[in-house]
């Protein structure tokens, strides 16, 4: 198998080794870089567990992207939105409120809002719903997590130092 | 869906990454059928999972540059590049302010993060007859631009799908391109699917591209997906619309004629009894929301 | 309010921050140095087949695989993934006709996934490699998809001890002419004035918890067995692990990892066998399995499929008289759950309504489906689509407000729950029920949908139900709970408890928390199996009921012994002494003594040497509980639903749900929440979209979230849920379940508010848009 030479920043730190050409960002994450925080749910897109953030901003499914196009990209998990144990206002909506219950959507839902923040600092409910779908949830009904996303968005507005995407500068 | 042993990792391929234009059009060149092109990848890898197997080679188009816009051209129409994604295309302003069937068929599409990687042009060459943005086109008209070595040509979208996951696009060839017609200030448009749940591939899909002159219509572009081997147009009932008024008893008739044009089957997402039945409820609403120009999207 | 601290209160969970940070780990997370990988090689192309050809020698030729397992190569010991077994008597469990039938790695493919044999390589991808190498051929035989196919004179018989494979029906010795009820059914059917029967088609629906089942073993040069797992069940999965190879539990190390959401689906045992089977082929090195999403549905278990006839007589006034029951269920290609929930199934359906006479009845049959096993409800969803649509029929024929008619038949305090013989304790369903009526508006809404014209049609329904906390008196039901006090004051507590994710690690907390009167902060949960007593596990929504009251009376223990202790010291009797603000006080308030000296003294318990005297009462302070409940303390819930159907579609939009659960106590009131909207959701895929297909070949169609489809947040309704507060004398803080029960009711109450809209009762289940537009058109509904 072939393997390719790949420079990943992955939350602000670069990584340089070794993939197979046939290596998704998922499997380069949690196999190469052993960050463990972006999570396998079903490996065909479907339901948003393995979620990152490309760019400070948009979100993708690690699953179904190539490591090695990702040459030089900024690359934020869930792990990277926690500068110094400070937890983001994401996360800290998402522990307030009651959104996590099993906790295994719980990276990629945080970085969908991240994304979804990015774009739309003051999203309607219906908003944060359209901007969820693509992450299942079979914990929650989503309820709380709806609300943690309207929080997180007030949290974010008020605090003048924090993006919602967080990590890559 | 696999009824094959899977597995976590894809099956082994050589990934190419041509930095230029014409470095790519030399791989599709030497490889042909042995190459895939990655775009998005929200579709291919999902086929390739489902079969467990691929290409020889996989063309990324990654390290491309200058293949993703949306450009309007006043007076020409709409350009998409390659690359452009359905994220930028519900954003772009002439989408939604023009070319409605396309805007709903993207607003509609997938959810944020298929949004944000697949692309317009990937939609179309995976030639499924579920694709959306792929449904608008065939309604709204378009060519796609194909570009090999020695030159482009331009293929009609009527004549682009020849079959289930076959298009035209000969294996030298990269799609670049895909060229919209400006709509007039009279064209309408609409788009509109149903799904078993909002995060799905359409059951059914339609979209109508209208030609009005004071409630008249001149004439008329229907397509619908998942009705078929590829997205089609309902030819007889566009015909029934050529300078008629849109009234209920004209619904009724093209709802009936579109029975009698589609030939759907059982799959996973509905029957085709279903839709059978449910095209022409289809067909009448979205005519009915483009002649009144009112967005589906709210 | 009450005048509790801890309990009731809306506090982050204990383990949310390790949660949203990705820090939590999954087995899947775990990394070991020296890890090999394991690959379990199944049949993805029969349900039913011999394998007469198996040839591992070229999978063993790739380069990196370590060994190769076949069927031979293993324990040949049969086994049951359910722990019906554990729970019951040995006597019990020989009535109810419970046997061993499933082997790790097997000749003869019961259904499609079944385990052929296993690769053991050093990397992921080489064991994926090999698995691709192993040759197999099949002799393929008839398949099997109903129970009607395989309970045919001439069908292969899956098992010598099952004959006409039916796995199960009521035991004679248990339950006379195999039938679970009361009263005589026949004569009092034969006074009804108005009957309703019909036969219910329920689906075969997955959990989906979104944690694929992943592990890691290792067989140590201590000869220990070592699994890590994200099993709901620590201690029943042990036991039976230990069983299955053959070891005393002292050697059988399972090590809980976080668990990414269970729903039934980690209940017993799923792929911790075949695990634990390549981890003793290479001693010393750790295998990690890791199942892939489509493998989760061919090979696990999911909820009981079946055809349920249902009877109910009544009388013009409205009064049952009778009830008539038979669930025929499917219970796939071994025998896992063949008694539990076709039992429960019925148990639901006695505990909810004063018939005049039930009588029901069950068989269980094999099939060549994956196995039917544990799903949250247990039998309840099911029950709640085939019951609560009969009586909405009934109050329409009858001209009964259906909240009126349920208010006036549900059953109280007093009358017996879903086991004969233990009565209800406490119940507020009535004001379930009249709170969530007045939240939704029904009766205007009743009124104001009952004639409407045009494409989209609205519904509103209701929907009641029973449930249990804990198994009892049917099942054992067990928690050991120790608390350790350490010499600062701050507790540990050592449970086997698991939480799946609802919230019970936080329960225990604030329980010990408010017993202990000390800060949740200072208290920590410790899951170790090898230290940990005795515990059931997650099942039947228990945990807070049963483990909760384990760690009350444990606490209570340590209470006493630092009363003790301080009476002691400060010479004033224990029932003058209590503890307030972690101290121990005298009652007068002259005398106190902080229980962080107490635990300081009894661990540093120093010799004064000029007098050779203690510094007070030596002894680290523990608390012990072996706890069994006296009870199982159901709770009751209600549920209303509001949909538009488009007529000229059959779509199905679920507008509004309101629900309101009789919960007792809420320890933690946004986990109760959680559970109720979480629980919905799964209720609406099971009512709406969700069910398992099989083409002919018994192959699932639909083993991916391509095609098995689940609400997302823009398909969820708009969601209210109240929770009834009225504490149940036998229970901890006096808390009732919320867990399983979650998914019950919106079943009942989403197809009843489609029969409103529709005047159409769906019999079959998901009541897809394709079945809704099949009878609108049948019907002529215009």
């Amino acid at each position: 198998m072939k393997t390719r030479s790949i420079t990943l920043c992955v939350n602000g730190r670069d990584y340089t080794f070794e993939v197979p050409h046939n290596r998704t960002l998922l499997q380069a994450l949690r196999d190469d870089l052993k960050l463990t925080d972006t999570k396998y749910g079903c490996g065909s897109g479907e339901c948003g567990g393995c979620t990152v953030l490309i760019n400070g901003k948009d979100n993708i499914n690690s699953c179904l992207t190539l490591a090695a196009e990702m040459e030089g990209k900024h690359i934020t998990t869930v792990g990277g939105l926690t500068k110094n144990g400070q937890l983001h206002p994401i996360q800290q909506a998402f522990v307030e409120l009651g959104a996590i219950q099993c906790g295994f959507c719980t990276p990629g839902m945080v970085m969908k809002t991240a994304s979804l923040l990015a774009h739309n600092p003051n999203p309607s409910e219906d908003d944060i719903r359209r901007g969820l779908e693509g992450n299942i949830c079979r914990c929650t009904g989503y309820e709380n997590i709806i609300r943690a996303v309207q929080k997180a968005s007030q949290m974010i507005n008020a605090s003048a130092t924090q993006c919602a995407g967080g990590a890559c500068s | 869906m696999s009824s094959h042993m899977s597995s976590r990792g894809l099956p082994e391929f050589e990934l190419l990454i041509p930095r230029t234009s014409p470095e790519a059009m030399d791989m599709l060149a030497q490889h042909r059928d042995q190459l895939s092109i990655l775009n998005g990848g929200t579709a291919l890898w999902n086929y390739v999972r489902g079969r467990n197997r691929v290409t020889p080679y996989v063309l990324s188009l990654s390290a491309l540059k200058g293949l993703d816009y949306i450009n309007e051209i006043p007076g020409d129409g709409l350009r998409i590049g390659a690359k452009a994604t359905i994220a930028q295309l519900i954003e772009h302003p002439a989408v939604s302010a023009k070319y409605a069937a396309l805007h709903e068929s993207g607003y509609w599409f997938g959810n944020p993060t298929v949004r944000n990687m697949a692309t317009v042009m990937g939609n179309v060459l995976r030639a499924s007859p579920s694709a959306d943005c792929s449904c608008a086109l065939l309604a709204l008209g378009c060519q796609v631009i194909l570009q090999n070595k020695s030159g482009q040509r331009a293929v009609d979208i009527d004549d682009f799908w020849l079959s289930y996951d076959v298009t035209a696009r000969k294996p030298d060839e990269l799609a670049v391109e895909i060229r919209i017609p400006e709509p007039k200030a009279t064209t309408r448009s609409a788009f509109q699917r149903l799904t078993r749940v909002r995060q799905d591939l359409a059951k059914l899909n339609v979209a109508v591209r209208l030609e009005m002159d004071k409630g008249v219509c001149q004439q008329a572009r229907i397509a619908i997906g998942c009705v078929g081997p590829t997205t089609m147009r309902v030819k007889k009932t566009e015909a029934l619309l050529q300078g008629k008024a849109i009234n209920d008893s004209l619904l009724e008739q093209l709802a009936t004629s579109v029975r009698g044009e589609i030939s759907p089957i059982d799959d996973q997402r509905s029957t085709a009894l279903y839709r059978q039945q449910v095209a022409g409820v289809i067909v009448k609403r979205t005519i009915s929301r483009a002649a009144a120009d009112k967005g589906a999207t709210q | 309010m009450s005048d509790l601290t801890y309990v009731g209160k809306n506090i982050p969970k204990v383990d949310a921050k390790e949660k949203v940070t990705g820090q939590a780990i999954y087995a899947g997370d775990l990394q070991f140095p020296d890890t090999l990988f394991g690959k379990i090689v199944r049949c993805w192309e029969h349900a039913h087949a011999k394998v007469t050809h198996l040839d591992l020698s070229e999978a063993a030729k790739v380069p990196g695989v370590v060994k190769v397992l076949g069927p031979k190569d293993v324990t040949q010991k049969l086994y049951n993934c359910g722990v019906l077994d554990l729970l019951a008597s040995e006597e019990v469990g020989h009535m109810l006709g419970e046997i061993e039938d499933q082997r790790i790695f097997t000749d003869y493919v019961r259904h499609q996934g079944d385990a052929i044999c296993g690769i053991i390589a050093e990397t992921q991808e080489i064991a994926e490699a090999a698995a691709a190498k192993v040759i197999v051929k099949y002799e393929p035989l008839p398949v099997y998809l109903q129970p009607e196919e395989s309970a045919k004179p001439d069908a292969i018989q899956f098992d010598a001890r099952k004959p006409g494979n039916k796995a199960f029906q009521l035991p004679e010795q248990m339950f006379p002419n195999n039938v679970y009820g009361w009263g005589d059914v026949d004569a009092e059917m034969a006074k009804a004035e108005l009957i309703i029967e019909n036969t219910f088609q329920l689906p075969k629906v997955k959990q989906c918890q979104i944690e694929p089942h992943a592990y890691v073993a290792l067989f140590d040069q201590r000869g220990r067995l070592s699994i890590w797992t994200s099993t709901q069940m620590p201690k029943l999965v042990q036991n039976k692990l230990a069983r299955l190879f053959e070891m005393p539990l002292s050697k059988l190390n399972l090590i809980p990892t976080t668990i990414g959401g269970g729903f039934g689906g980690k209940l017993g045992m799923i792929f911790e066998p075949e695990t634990c089977a390549m981890a003793l082929a290479v001693p010393g090195r750790h295998v990690k399995v890791q199942s892939l999403r489509e493998e989760d549905w061919v090979a696990s278990e999911s909820r009981h499929p079946g055809k349920y006839w249902l009877k109910i007589g009544f009388l013009k006034d409205g009064t049952p008289v009778a009830a008539d029951a038979l669930f025929t269920a499917d219970t796939g290609a071994y025998f896992t759950h063949a008694t539990g929930v076709p039992f429960t199934t019925g148990a639901w359906l006695i505990g909810m309504y004063k018939y005049g006479a039930v009588r029901y009845k069950t068989n269980a049959y094999y099939t060549n489906k994956a196995p039917s096993g544990a799903f949250r409800g247990y039998g309840n969803p099911q029950t709640n689509f085939v019951l609560e649509q009969t009586v909405d029929q009934a109050c329409r024929q009858l001209g009964i407000d259906p909240v009126e008619w349920r208010k006036r038949w549900h059953k109280q305090v007093g009358d017996d729950g879903w086991c004969l013989g233990i009565p209800y304790a406490s119940s507020s369903l009535t004001e379930c029920l009249e709170r969530g009526a007045a939240k939704i508006g029904w009766a205007e809404k009743r009124a104001k949908y009952a004639n409407q014209s045009g494409p989209k049609r609205r519904g509103v329904g209701v929907s009641v139900m029973n449930h249990t906390s804990g198994a009892m008196p049917m099942l054992l039901e067990h928690t050991v709970a120790k608390v350790k006090m350490n010499e600062d004051g701050s507790a540990v507590i050592n449970v086997a408890c698991s939480d799946v994710g609802a919230g019970s690690h936080t329960a225990l907390t604030q329980i010990a928390a408010e017993t202990l009167g000390i800060p949740m902060e200072d208290i920590y949960i410790d899951n170790n199996m090898d230290s940990a007593g005795f515990d059931v596990g997650s099942h039947a929504s228990r945990t807070a009921y049963v483990g909760g009251g384990a760690v009350m009376k444990a606490c209570e223990d340590v209470n006493r012994q630092l009363i003790e202790r301080a009476s002691t010291r400060l010479g004033i009797p224990v029932d003058q002494l209590e503890i307030k603000n972690r101290q121990v006080v005298s009652k007068d308030g002259k005398a106190s003594m902080s229980v962080k000296e107490i635990c300081n003294v009894g661990v540093s318990n120093y010799i004064n040497p000029a007098n050779g005297e203690r510094n007070g009462v030596p002894g680290q302070i523990q608390g012990y509980a072996s706890h069994f409940p006296s009870h199982n303390s159901p709770p009751f819930g209600a549920c209303f639903a509001e949909v538009e159907i488009d007529i000229e579609t059959g779509q199905t939009k679920v507008v509004e749900m309101v629900i309101a659960h009789d919960i007792g106590r809420a320890i933690h009131p946004p986990s109760v929440h959680g559970q109720l909207a979480g629980g919905a959701q799964q209720a609406l895929g099971m009512t709406l979209t969700e069910e398992i297909r099989y083409d002919e070949k018994g192959l699932i169609q639909n083993n991916s979230f391509f095609d098995y489809k689940l609400f997302g947040p823009l398909d969820m309704p708009k969601l209210t849920t109240i929770l009834v507060e009225n504490p149940d004398p036998g229970a901890p803080y006096g808390l009732k379940s919320v867990g399983e029960a979650g998914t019950v009711n919106p079943v009942g109450a989403v197809a009843n508010a489609v029969s409103h809209a529709l005047g159409i009762m769906f019999t079959e289940a998901p009541i897809t848009p394709e079945r809704i537009l099949k009878a609108v058109n049948e019907r002529g509904i215009k």
